[in-house]
């Protein structure tokens, strides 16, 4: 296995290095000028110009690309050209509120779902599993902005059950995020719970799953060994694809209740024309994306004896 | 399997989701109970707040709290007034108007902070005001007010270019002797200008001269944007980005009374009843950011932030049709205040263009568009028609500003576009090439674009609409790329001469003169104004120069926003005005229990 995930971290190597090369060329020669967002709205040309030697934007583009390559390698992204912070404090710092919603916004979204799946499952045809399946359509049929907008409005704003915008740290944060990841969840179960559904639909009418019910094994045996073990396959490939997006954050979300989070970083990167931290993004997205396909192929081995990492 | 136990561990999993859930709840913090704090609502957010970079109106909202400068605006008196801030009286001004000598006030000292000896705040003197005004010549800091002092000060120039020309790795030369700043004494110093500049003493309130100390400045380098050392009225306790400001009462704030001086018509409410007593009342002020309206307005309608602008999008609901609060809010002891804006919003011409810029026929063009736009219909579908509409640069509230319609091209009239555009020989809009808009993604400059679209097909003008961000749309005005933009300029100070040098030929693009518009007459007569003193004479050549533009049309559809405040049954004494945002200090809330 070590062998296995060396030479999928090595793969991931030309992986990264395209990202970069995509994201150096789209910002440096189809962007516009950052240096014009950054001064008052008399700057002459001698101002842009000296902005752009302060930037390092005069330099050849192989030297801003070597440079480039150089803060990835030591995971020093320099400084925001808007706040002058190091854009390292600033990952690390938006991190924190952004997994605050989305790791408790996957965890609950996918035992809800599994859970509403599982029961669809097992009355499948019935009228509650009709039921459910119309809500679950109906759900996901609904915008992200509805649920955020509405949501703030009845519960925290009508009904005071939540905070309706901020953050703070430390336990007092759940009355923040509480809100934002119930929206979360209700956004992510109408897709889910489909998916689970029909995920277990197919395992309860496996013939072993038939057999070891017939022999009078318990309905615990029967769920953790024949039917959730199975059913981990998929519910691992659905959850590891959710995986890069726990650390990318949510525009919309963040945005609307007020959370510092990675989400909102990157809007107010873009809005400022902030490419160093752009950039970083760009980079630390990609490589969250190849370690989460490497974890989800690991995985698969833990679970299912079958699947050889060779 | 049964379905009985698939039931059973369905529910077993839901309820382990829902703990989760019902955990994340909990009653909010009691964490100010029987203090005064203000609570307010930013609408943006804020990168540095270093005095040189404050050119946002957010960072200056913010800077003002922590920063004084040299001057302010009178809190209750309209149209704004200048009084000392930092310094002791007004400054005594040479004969020719070129000499100024300030006196700063005895005692007022820094905030405390780590960068000082023993971590007190030190007291500030006249040569912390000289280093900080030098701060505004380092390139490396970004200035953004540098425009503001260019070719003003005598030998501020010449230092500006020398030291950014200097060598890789030469120091800047912090303590040049620069012969228009002069420090005389510890408490007063004196600058001189190239020439008279009747604008210089609005420059000196502005949040780009507020006195930073330089033991501090060099202590904490890049840093120093994130963090404010003034000598305000409130202290930087924390800044979460993208969040929240909290900022707390000065212990050691200097003796500052509230304003007697009020003009009638301000004075009313309870803005009178603290006079002569010591500011700040407050204990301290969150500042909170926004991104979007809806939070905002809620957590001002539960009472969680004191005083809000009004969202456009929720005008209607809080306004009846006479503009006055519907009896939900009032009811509620919701107050508010509408504050004029010296804003000069427009769509404007490249005179460059060869079919809308030179020549007396690209000029007919352009009096057509004028003649065909609807601003009315602009104002009552995006602004709520709370817009002041007017003719030529100068908005209301300021020398050479008159009220009415006195342009004959202001629209809609589409008779007489479409002579004009016949005139300019285009009859019917036949052979005129479609007119490229640039206008910006935010707010609703699309939207409006696509009124001006509309507008124009009555007259058989096609416009094409170009929407990029606004750096993009800086970069094209710049490279003078944009035929007719949609742009919008605020005043930096209340003075017409603010708005007439966008027309100054030798300020074109990449200046201010985003229109390129050169006028010998009008370049004359502004080179005039720009020493003169306010006086009849000066105004009557303000009223000659507006006259020149709205004739030539480099820009078009005037209009003036009117921005509506609310504030809560908590807040005391508020008078909002957008001028400067010092008077936070004479502001009082009831303590939250």
């Amino acid at each position: 296995m070590r062998a296995f995930i060396i030479r999928r971290l090595l793969w991931g190597i030309p992986v990264v290095l395209g990202v970069t090369l995509i994201t150096f060329v789209l910002f440096n020669f189809f962007a516009k000028d950052p240096v014009v967002a950054f001064l008052g709205k008399s700057a002459t040309e001698q101002d842009l110009q000296a902005l752009r030697v302060q930037f390092g934007l005069d330099r050849p583009h192989y030297i801003q690309y070597l440079d480039y390559l150089r803060q990835i390698v030591t995971l020093d992204f320099g400084r925001s050209w808007a706040t002058s912070e190091p854009i390292s404090e600033m990952m690390s710092r938006g991190l924190g509120p952004t997994l605050a919603i989305t790791i408790p916004g996957l965890v609950a979204t996918t035992l809800l779902a599994v859970s509403v799946g599982l029961l669809a499952g097992s009355l499948r045809g019935k009228a509650a599993d009709r039921l459910l399946m119309a809500l679950a359509v109906a759900g996901m049929s609904v915008s992200f902005l509805v649920y955020i907008v509405v949501g703030q409005y009845l519960l925290a704003f009508r009904v005071r059950f939540f905070q309706i915008y901020g953050y703070e740290s430390g336990f007092d944060r759940w009355q923040y995020v509480a809100l934002p990841i119930i929206v979360l969840v209700i956004v992510g179960m109408g897709y889910d719970s489909r998916f689970y559904r029909s995920v277990f639909v197919e395992e309860f009418t496996r013939d072993h799953v038939t057999t070891a019910v017939a022999k009078g094994a318990g309905s615990g045996r029967v769920m953790f060994r024949h039917v959730l073990k199975n059913a981990l396959i998929p519910i691992i490939t659905r959850v590891m694809i959710s995986v890069p997006f726990l650390v990318t954050g949510s525009l919309l979300l963040e945005s609307f209740f007020g959370i510092p989070g990675l989400g909102t970083m990157l809007l107010e990167a873009l809005n400022t024309a902030d490419f160093p931290v752009i950039k970083a993004y760009t980079v630390w997205i990609s490589i969250v994306f190849i370690i989460s396909t490497i974890l989800n192929d690991v995985l698969y081995a833990v679970v299912d004896p079958r699947v050889r990492l060779e | 399997m049964s379905r009985r136990s698939a039931i059973g561990w369905s529910a077993r999993c839901f309820l382990a989701a829902a703990v989760l859930l019902v955990v994340a709840c909990k009653a909010p913090p009691e964490w100010e109970r029987g203090k005064k704090y203000f609570h307010y609502g930013m609408r943006a957010k804020v990168g540095s707040l270093d005095p040189v970079r404050a050119s946002s109106q957010y960072a200056n909202l913010v800077g003002s709290q922590v920063y004084d400068t040299l001057f302010q605006f009178k809190y209750l008196v309209r149209p704004p007034e200048l009084e000392p801030l930092l310094l002791a009286r007004m400054p005594e001004i040479s004969e020719d108007g070129t000499t100024y000598t300030f006196e700063l006030v005895k005692g007022v000292l820094f905030h405390d902070d780590a960068c000082f000896e023993g971590g007190q705040g030190r007291a500030l003197v006249a040569q912390d005001v000289i280093w900080s005004l030098m701060r505004m010549a380092d390139r490396d800091l970004t200035p953004a007010g540098w425009w503001l002092y260019k070719e003003r000060i005598v030998g501020f120039d010449d230092f500006q270019k020398r030291m950014n020309e200097r060598k890789t790795g030469e120091p800047f030369d912090w303590d040049a002797k620069i012969e228009g700043l002069e420090v005389l004494d510890r408490h007063r110093f004196r600058i001189k200008l190239v020439r008279p500049y009747p604008q210089f003493l609005f420059v000196l309130a502005m949040g780009y001269t507020a006195p930073l100390p330089r033991e501090c400045a060099e202590h904490y380098g890049k840093e120093i944007g994130n963090r404010a050392i003034g000598t305000g009225p409130f202290i930087l306790k924390e800044w979460k980005r993208g969040t929240h400001f909290v900022l707390e009462k000065n212990p050691k704030y200097r003796q500052m009374v509230y304003p007697s001086e009020a003009t009638k018509g301000v004075a009313v409410r309870d803005v009178l009843e603290p006079v002569g007593q010591k500011v700040p009342f407050l204990d301290g002020i969150v500042l909170h950011v926004f991104e979007q309206d809806q939070p905002m307005w809620l957590k001002f309608r539960v009472g969680d932030l004191d005083m809000a602008q009004v969202p456009a999008e929720y005008f209607d609901a809080i306004f009846d049709g006479e503009r006055k609060l519907r009896p939900l809010f009032a009811n509620d002891g919701v107050r508010n205040e509408n504050v004029k804006l010296l804003d000069f919003i427009y769509r404007g011409f490249n005179m460059d263009h060869p079919v809308t810029g030179k020549g007396e026929k690209a000029k007919k063009v352009r009096q057509a568009i004028a003649l065909a736009l609807d601003t009315k219909e602009i104002s009552d579908a995006f602004y709520n028609n709370t817009n002041v509409l007017y003719d030529g640069p100068i908005p209301p509230g300021l020398s050479g500003y008159k009220e009415g319609v006195i342009s004959p091209y202001r629209g809609p009239n589409i008779e007489l576009a479409k002579k004009k555009l016949a005139e300019a020989g285009y009859p019917d809009g036949k052979g005129l090439p479609p007119i490229e808009f640039h206008t910006s993604r935010s707010g609703n400059s699309a939207e409006q674009a696509e009124m001006l679209s509309r507008q124009m097909k009555k007259i058989n003008v096609e416009v094409d609409v170009q929407i990029s961000s606004f750096p993009e749309l800086s970069e094209k005005l710049k490279k003078r790329k944009a035929q007719m933009f949609g742009l919008a300029w605020g005043a930096d100070y209340p003075d017409a001469e603010n708005f007439l040098q966008l027309f100054f030929g030798p300020n074109s693009s990449p200046g201010s003169n985003a229109y390129n518009y050169a006028n010998p007459e009008f370049d004359e007569l502004y080179k005039k104004i720009r020493t003169m003193q306010p006086s009849p004479e000066r105004t009557a050549i303000y009223v000659k120069m507006r006259d020149i533009i709205i004739e030539d049309v480099p820009a078009i559809g005037s209009m003036a926003r009117t921005r509506y405040y609310v504030f809560n049954r908590r807040l005391k004494y508020a008078m909002p005005t957008e001028i400067d945002s010092k008077w936070f200090k004479y502001l009082d809330v009831e303590p939250r229990q």
